[in-house]
């Protein structure tokens, strides 16, 4: 009895296109996205560096020389100009980040004084943490060129300036493997969660219609035990969901990187990534049956799940990073089980973590699933009486 | 049997007894309780008060055995649109307890009963009306049930699917000895189909007699002569006899003020007890 159970509903969603576009399609699209949009972000990278104009009304070899060193950095791009320039014209219509106006003296000045002036004018919409690391940085290379003077005049190795290259930077893992973290490692787990809870698409279209074509009274007309009906829907969803987990995970090592993307490298244990994905289903699979349950139609199950759905990832961290989120939102993104469900994905793919560090994110995702489950036997219960 | 929902009473007192064997017609006008029975005597509504016995079993003690020599088409299409005939009727079949080669032959036989043979491969969805409500009575014919519940299993069909779906249903009960209990708003359906019927209205049996017995009275025209009596004619009687009760009048110097033709069709008698207001 059980197989063709099972094979109704499979047939059930496997014909369901727009089921299947939003199980598979949609995150698959979303990871290749964010994590190629998301790569230099993650990996400290920068393509596009912000224009500045430098305008001084004097040059000097010195002056071109400096221009030369300050181009030598990963952020800013300078282009000096001789003429004075309106600012306005300069930002808002030559495209320049920043117009950076040198006083009449700095070329005199420069590299035998710190007693210099300039004035830095920036788009409205150039953030407040970008002026400040301009800043910082032309006070770094004025306060350099000072001292190679200094140290050109004692006749001294210039190598000792370079003190960026003595800090080095290193990511560390818990299982003491060094990396860092990618763009992919956070777009997969993200968006995979993202689409498991979407199966509620599927379970509630099925289920309103069962209830809707009277097909369920036909069913419980029959001497079949509700545990079978219950477990017959229970296990393709379930089965739907880890097919999920194995293509997604399959797109961010195989796919991302064919289009220059990083690919995706699992840290911790493959055990404890299936224990967490099946964990994820059965709060997902839940909360769907509970929404279907409430629905009394597939447009109010697709209006209140949907939007349910993207609440708690806007909430979660899934569509905006919670390291981004200021506390306070942090704070409120534990609320939501996508959060959860993240918090155990990147504990194991990022950082390698063991049971220990999962283990109550995992309580609270079976507890979720426990309470909507029973929400769903109960509302199930009501409409039936 | 007693049944309400919240304040009003849907079946109340209700008492009937169908005979086993039978095609069995439950008329009523909308609201009356027809399918509130229905769904009580398969399980999917509790009773509130009463005692149902269905082929000796208790349906309080035997809820397994009622429900295996039993079947219900609903009056809605209770199958899924994206899978074909076959597939349809696996899912049934399986539910029913049938497996392997036991569960094929009943669906081939199942098909043949419905003659839905050619269209066992294709997706349900695409059926028209008729094919949909045959669909839907060879789904209810899989566990080969003693009992067979017809919730209006001809609403939105054509004519020839539903001549051809009585045909079927009169078939089933000849050659299966099936009970058929059969709900309907066609009077029609009700005289060609059924031998005995009833009708429901505020949750009580008004009605119910045998197509038999009401046909008897239904042949019965009323003569009133000029002295103000009445005489009763059989229409079903030979012609000779009829001659002879006009001869009879004439003797008696009496003539026909008026004739009154039977008015005991099942469309009459159901409006004469339920009246003719609207329902809802």
């Amino acid at each position: 009895m059980f197989y063709y159970i099972l094979k109704k509903e499979f047939l059930l969603i496997l014909r369901n296109l727009h089921a299947l576009i939003v199980l598979f399609v949609m995150p698959t699209v979303f990871i290749i996205i964010m994590s190629l949009a998301l790569q230099n972000t993650y990996a400290n990278k920068y393509d596009v560096k912000l224009s500045v104009l430098l305008s001084s009304e004097k040059t000097s070899p010195a002056l071109e020389s400096f221009v030369q060193t300050l181009n030598t950095n990963t952020f800013f791009e300078f282009t000096l100009a001789q003429i004075a320039p309106v600012v306005d014209e300069a930002l808002y219509h030559q495209k320049y980040d920043f117009v950076l106006t040198l006083s009449n003296d700095f070329t005199e000045k420069l590299g035998k004084s710190s007693d210099v002036s300039m004035a830095l004018f920036s788009r409205s919409d150039i953030s407040y943490q970008q002026v400040a690391f301009l800043k910082q940085f032309l006070s770094a290379k004025l306060s350099e060129n000072v001292i190679k003077n200094l140290l050109e005049v004692q006749g001294k190795a210039q190598n000792a300036l370079n003190f960026d290259e003595i800090i080095s930077h290193t990511y560390v893992l818990k299982d003491k493997n060094t990396t860092t973290v990618t763009s992919v490692q956070h777009s997969v787990p993200s968006w995979l969660i993202f689409s498991m809870f979407f199966i509620l698409i599927p379970i509630s279209n099925t289920f309103i219609n069962e209830k809707n074509f009277g097909t369920i009274d036909k069913i419980r007309s029959i001497n079949v035990s509700l545990s079978k009906i219950i477990m017959g829907k229970f296990i393709p969803y379930f089965v739907m969901n880890q097919l999920q987990v194995f293509c997604m995970i399959l797109v961010g090592m195989y796919l991302i990187p064919l289009l220059n993307g990083d690919a995706l490298v699992i840290h911790g244990s493959i055990f404890l990534l299936m224990l967490i994905s099946c964990v994820v289903s059965i709060a997902a699979i839940s909360f769907a049956l509970f929404i279907a349950t409430l629905s009394n139609s597939s447009e109010m199950a697709t209006i209140l799940g949907g939007t349910s759905n993207i609440i708690l990832a806007a909430l979660g961290g899934i569509m905006v990073p919670k390291v981004v989120m200021p506390k306070f939102m942090q704070d409120v993104s534990e609320v939501s089980p996508m959060s959860w469900a993240l918090d155990c994905f990147l504990d194991i793919i990022v950082k390698g973590g063991n049971f220990g560090d999962i283990e109550f994110n995992v309580m609270k995702l079976l507890l979720f699933s426990l309470l909507f489950f029973t929400l769903a036997c109960l509302m199930l219960n009501y409409r039936r009486n | 049997m007693i049944k309400k929902y919240k304040h009003s009473i849907v079946l109340d007192h209700l008492d009937l007894t169908i005979k086993e064997g039978s095609i069995f017609g439950l008329l009523g006008p909308n609201g009356a309780g027809k399918t509130t029975l229905v769904s009580i005597l398969n399980y999917l509504v509790p009773k509130d008060f009463g005692e149902v016995k269905i082929l000796g079993y208790d349906s309080d003690k035997n809820e397994k055995e009622i429900k295996s020599c039993s079947s219900l088409v609903p009056q809605s299409y209770a199958f899924y649109p994206t899978l074909s005939a076959y597939e349809n009727l696996e899912f049934f079949g399986a539910l029913y307890g049938l497996t392997g080669k036991v569960l094929h032959t009943k669906i081939d036989y199942c098909l043949e009963m419905t003659s839905l043979e050619t269209y066992r491969d294709t997706k349900t969805e695409t059926f028209s009306g008729g094919l949909k409500r045959r669909l839907n009575i060879a789904i209810g014919l899989l566990n080969s049930p003693k009992i067979l519940y017809l919730d209006e299993p001809t609403v939105g069909i054509d004519p020839q699917s539903r001549s051809y779906i009585l045909n079927v249903i009169k078939n089933i009960n000849q050659t299966e000895g099936t009970t058929i209990v059969y709900t309907s708003h066609y009077m029609e359906e009700i005289e060609y189909l059924c031998d005995d019927i009833a009708i429901l209205d505020q949750g009580k049996i008004v009605f119910h007699e045998t197509k038999e017995t009401i046909n008897a009275h239904s042949n019965i025209a009323k003569i009133y002569l000029s002295d103000t009596s009445m005489q009763e004619v059989n229409l079903q009687s030979n012609y000779d006899a009829l001659v002879d009760t006009f001869y009879n009048i004439k003797q008696k110097s009496l003539h026909v003020k008026e004739i009154e033709l039977p008015k005991n069709n099942l469309e009459n008698i159901f409006l004469s007890i339920t009246k003719k207001e609207l329902r809802d």
